[in-house]
């Protein structure tokens, strides 16, 4: 199977992006509505049901609503930053799924397609780097504004943002290690070649990823920024119609983006588990589909129903990622922003950076000794087990976050109140202001 | 053993002392911080860390003194491991030492953060040491960059004064402008030769191979980055309100250490790598130097502020050193390394004395508040009186040998008008040290005046005592330091790109 | 190599329009009808009160400041955890030393209070 003439690469890169764009459009305007219907079955009532059958036209309804209402801003905004803010917010958000591949490798008659936008050699780093600039929007947003709840929302997204980026960023690193590329593409043949998700073999890091994801897509329980019992809803406040929309549409595709990467990432992206004829891969010009015994590339056989089997893997564990949100934004309670700062500074990165320390030792030292494959995974795994657990015991409330950085005062003597765990929870006279700025 | 830097290993061997000191400052930072969060009652007194500080830097000395003995088989691309740097780095860590060991009483009393102020000294030494060893134009900036980043917060550290953190910014700002022009000499020395190696870049201008525009202006903005690190005149602006602003120990610092290595990678830079143009740059220097010498002797006369004085006065001696430059000769070189070793022995004790004579908020920094001074510490009088005649080139003294020197250097270089103006800039300079002499020995201290409440500790008194007791040493005994510096330079000058 | 990019670019402008699009075309669309009741910043219904362009707490910056520091860190592991098989122990240990002088810096931030948030 050979590669694509440039002008057949042309074509088929437009018909992909334009697919693409569309497509996550589209999913974005439906989780909006997916997100209404879970609500709904968490709260057990109905959602919405009204616009068309089972609601499904309710995102439609809802884009023409914002198109035809009337937008305000305040007259002591700053007007060019304020119109700019959203549009800063939007596009990163929907570029970034660009280096994600999605399926198997199409054959076509003019050569074989990639199922990915582009599959380009920066890879991940381009995730990382695009879905940071969103905080530009984000902050703006609250500053060009001029609203205090605004501007409140704005500097505690960007500093949250900023924080998770640090513990996203070193969760990255033991993949890195695994795969040996950033390209997302490779990352996915690696763990067909392996045999094994990197969910196992990294379970910390899959933690992490995932805790960090929730943090820079200001998902609940780290929806602090827009904290509607104290912040009114943070930083885009002052928004309203088709303003407020696109950031609503940012907010989605961070989070459709998040949850392909974690399929991506740490559940063999499109690869069906146990099955190995889906393995496949650009390797010096020629798809291959594994190695022989001799070390020789074996050619795949791509094949229509392969991409399409493919595909339906990446949307389930895409989609399961999503309800995954979803479930936990209408079931924990939101942190205090104290103990946001906490468990990104003072827990988070210092155990992942001695975790990327012992999966580099551990990988290094497996390789001197020689072991490969499943055991190989194996024993990764068993490491990996023991410090989630160390994790596990670090995160656990009554030891290390408490239920406020205060300490409790010590008990005046004869004090009816118990000592302990009681008093502890008990929040000391202005904390909850306190922990706004 | 030999270095030959081959592989890898021989760099940490051969940046040994930097590397003993680096893991020294943050060992400082550590037991500073943990110090602090254990409200340990003794917190306040900052001679633990000073003494730990010096242990470090003890240890870098030992290092340096390790690297003396071996022998280098190849010139090495980045680092430079000859006599030059290691004679300097004897400089930077005696001044470091001396500095600490002068300011315990004013860390503790003031109550800075002792761990903090002890750590920025050592690592602003490491970019010192760095600046010395630098054959590498990338690695001069890393060096001058970690320098000067430690110098800017050490002049800011008092944040409970104005003046400290006015002066830090002022500094910050106009050492951020120099870094500016640094860079641009860099990058356009760069683009004219091909490398930032020095002895490449000497070999590419002695070739002929230069783009001739380019690398002369960014030689040009090379000298001006540096004019500005070392305080030559018309590029002091900055120099008398940071060196007054700053808490004296930092000035002592500063004043002394700070320039020294600015000197040092100034020599090294233009000796090293543009010696070819040395037509085209002596002229620059010489300008430098008669203005430097001149202007700040002659406003320093009208100061009756004693640290700004010592400011002027700090600028006036980067004159006499740019002769050395302009000179460049083998003596001029070795009297440049002579004249820095004085020169930051008695700059640290004249301003140590000042450091503690200044009083609670450095209230008494006036000419006036020094009357009576010598009789009421009697010690402190002696030891001040032998610093400021040092400063002056009194003979008998360091700095009297090391102006010889100097002047021995521009006369073999045959500058006659320059040597000329330097004696002159001496004499000026008589009127204004030994003015605070005068003060404190002949005039009557005013009433209200309690020098005897000044706190000197013993260690503190015995630092000065061999300051001042190295001082007439080297003023009369001067043979073995300036031998070991004519053998630190020699075959330095020129390096032997010159036909 | 570079013509991987071309569709990255291609996606970019799809984007930069969709959202001007989506600007200019509410612009469009929406009816405006201002009083000066709409036009005040939202404070829950009352009159604003005082300057938006506070000071807001410095631990925003000290934030911005480790972030700068730690995240820098992450960006140079990079490079070594993608090769970080191929280099073996040597490289282990430099990174090992790289991480020691941070975790100095880190420390010293934790104990001087530089991450509490009170």
């Amino acid at each position: 199977m050979h590669e694509l003439s440039p002008m057949a690469f042309a074509i088929s890169s437009s018909i992909k992006v334009f697919l693409v764009f569309s497509v996550s459009l589209a999913v974005v305007a439906f989780m909006t509505l997916t997100e209404r219907k879970v609500a709904g079955f968490i709260q057990d009532r109905l959602g919405p049901n009204r616009v068309g059958p089972f609601g499904l036209l309710q995102p439609v309804a809802d884009g023409i609503k914002n198109f035809l209402k009337e937008e305000t801003m305040p007259a002591t905004a700053n007007r060019p930053f304020f119109i700019m803010a959203p549009m800063l917010a939007i596009i990163p958000a929907v570029v970034t799924f660009a280096v994600i591949p999605f399926a198997a490798p199409l054959p076509t008659p003019w050569g074989v397609v990639g199922m990915v936008v582009a599959d380009i050699p920066i890879g991940i780093l381009y995730v990382l780097a695009l879905s940071s600039l969103g905080v530009y929007g984000l902050f703006l947003a609250g500053w060009a504004s001029n609203n205090k709840y605004a501007l409140l929302g704005g500097v505690r997204s960007s500093s949250q943002m900023v924080s998770y980026e640090v513990a996203l960023g070193l969760s990255l690193i033991p993949v890195f290690m695994l795969a040996g590329n950033v390209t997302l593409t490779e990352i996915v043949w690696q763990q067909q070649l392996l045999g094994m998700w990197y969910l196992f073999p990294l379970s910390l890091a899959f933690i992490f990823f995932v805790i960090s994801a929730f943090a820079e897509t200001n998902r609940l329980p780290f929806d602090l920024p827009e904290a509607e019992s104290e912040l009114v809803t943070g930083y885009h406040t002052e928004y309203s119609a088709m303003k407020f929309s696109m950031f609503m549409i940012a907010e989605f595709s961070h989070i459709l983006t998040a949850s392909a990467l974690m399929a991506t990432l740490f559940l063999g992206g499109w690869s069906i588990p146990f099955w190995s004829g889906d393995h496949m891969f650009w390797y010096q010009g020629m798809l291959i589909s594994g190695f022989g015994a001799d070390g020789a590339p074996v050619a795949a056989a791509p094949a229509l129903w392969i991409t399409l089997l493919t595909l339906l893997s990446f949307i389930v564990k895409t989609l399961f990622f999503i309800l995954v949100f979803m479930w936990v934004r209408w079931t924990l309670p939101r942190f205090r922003y104290d103990q946001v700062m906490h468990l990104g500074w003072k827990v988070m990165l210092p155990i992942a950076l001695a975790y990327v320390m012992i999966i580099a030792a551990t990988i290094l030292v497996l390789d001197q000794v020689g072991i490969e494959g499943f055991l190989f995974g194996a024993v990764l795994t068993l490491v990996s087990l023991l410090c989630t657990g160390i994790f596990v015991f670090a995160v656990d409330r009554d030891r290390i976050i408490s239920g406020s950085t205060r300490e409790p005062a010590p008990p005046a003597p004869r004090s009816p109140v118990p000592s302990g765990a009681g008093v502890r929870r008990v929040l000391p006279a202005g904390s909850p202001a306190s922990g706004d700025l | 053993m030999e270095l030959e830097f081959t592989s890898r290993v021989d760099y940490i061997w051969a940046l040994l002392p930097e590397i003993v000191l680096s893991i020294g400052a943050m060992v400082v930072l550590l037991v500073g911080v943990f110090r602090e969060a254990d409200d340990d009652p003794a917190a306040g007194d900052a001679s633990p860390l000073g003494w730990i500080s010096l242990i470090a830097l003890a240890a870098a000395a030992m290092a340096n003194g390790w690297l003396t003995g071996i022998p280098v088989a190849s010139a090495s691309p980045m680092v430079a491991v000859d006599p030059f740097r290691l004679f300097a780095n004897w400089i930077f860590l005696g001044g470091a030492g001396l500095t600490i060991l002068l300011s315990f009483p004013y860390v503790t009393r003031q109550r800075l953060q002792a761990g903090e102020f002890y750590t920025l000294i050592l690592l602003c030494t490491v970019g010192m040491m760095f600046m010395a060893s630098a054959r590498d134009l990338l690695l001069l900036f890393l060096g001058v960059e970690t320098m000067s980043i430690a110098a800017y917060v050490l002049t800011a550290f008092n944040r409970r004064d104005r003046r400290s953190s006015e002066a830090g910014l002022k500094y910050f700002l106009l050492g951020a402008f120099s870094s500016a022009f640094l860079l641009y000499g860099i990058a356009l020395t760069w683009g004219a030769t091909g490398t930032t190696n020095l002895l490449e870049i000497g070999e590419a201008v002695a070739g002929g191979a230069a783009v001739p525009g380019l690398i002369m202006a960014g030689m040009g903005l090379l000298a001006i980055g540096f004019a500005f690190k070392v305080a030559a005149v018309p590029f002091h602006m900055w120099t008398p309100d940071v060196y007054e602003g700053a808490p004296t120990p930092s000035t002592a610092f500063m004043a002394a250490t700070v320039k020294a290595a600015s000197f040092v990678a100034f020599a090294r830079l233009f000796m090293e790598a543009f010696p070819a143009l040395y037509d085209s740059w002596s002229t620059v220097f010489w300008w430098l130097a008669a203005l430097t010498m001149i202007i700040p002797n002659v406003v320093a006369l009208s100061q009756s502020n004693v640290k700004r004085m010592l400011a002027y006065s700090s600028i006036a001696h980067g004159g006499y050193l740019l002769v050395a430059l302009t000179a460049a000769n083998e003596m001029a070189t070795a009297g440049l390394l002579f004249y820095l070793l004085v020169y930051s022995i008695m700059n640290i004790g004249a301003l140590a004395v000042v450091m503690v004579a200044s009083g609670h908020a450095e209230e008494r920094l006036q000419i006036g508040d020094y009357a009576g001074f010598g009789w009421a510490q009697p010690m402190l009088g002696v030891v001040f009186t032998i610093f400021l005649l040092s400063l002056a080139g009194f003979p008998g003294t360091g700095g009297f040998m090391a102006k010889i020197y100097l002047l021995q250097g521009a006369a073999e270089s045959e500058l006659w008008t320059l040597a000329v103006v330097l004696a002159l800039a001496t004499v000026v300079s008589y009127y204004y040290y030994l003015r605070v002499a005068w003060y404190m020995w002949m005039r009557p201290a005013a009433p209200d005046l309690t020098h005897e409440e000044v706190w000197v500790p013993l260690p503190m008194r015995m630092g000065l005592v061999a300051s001042a007791a190295i001082l007439i040493f080297l003023g009369i005994f001067p043979g073995g330091i300036i031998d070991l510096a004519r053998a630190a330079t020699h075959g330095f000058f020129l390096a032997g790109v010159l036909p | 190599m570079s013509s991987a990019y071309l569709p990255v670019l291609m996606l970019f402008g799809v984007s930069v329009l969709n959202a001007v699009g989506m600007v200019v075309a509410s612009q469009v669309l929406n009816p405006r009808r201002a009083t000066p009741e709409k036009d005040m910043p939202y404070e829950s219904g009352m009159i604003p009160l005082g300057d938006t362009r506070a000071r807001f707490s410095v631990k925003f910056y000290m934030v911005a400041i480790s972030f700068i520091i730690f995240d820098l860190e992450a960006i140079f592991l990079i490079p070594w955890a993608v090769e970080m098989r191929a280099l073996g122990w040597g490289g282990f240990v430099a990174v090992s030393i790289f991480m020691m002088v941070l975790v100095v810096g880190f420390v010293y931030e934790w104990k001087k209070g530089g991450l509490d948030w009170e």
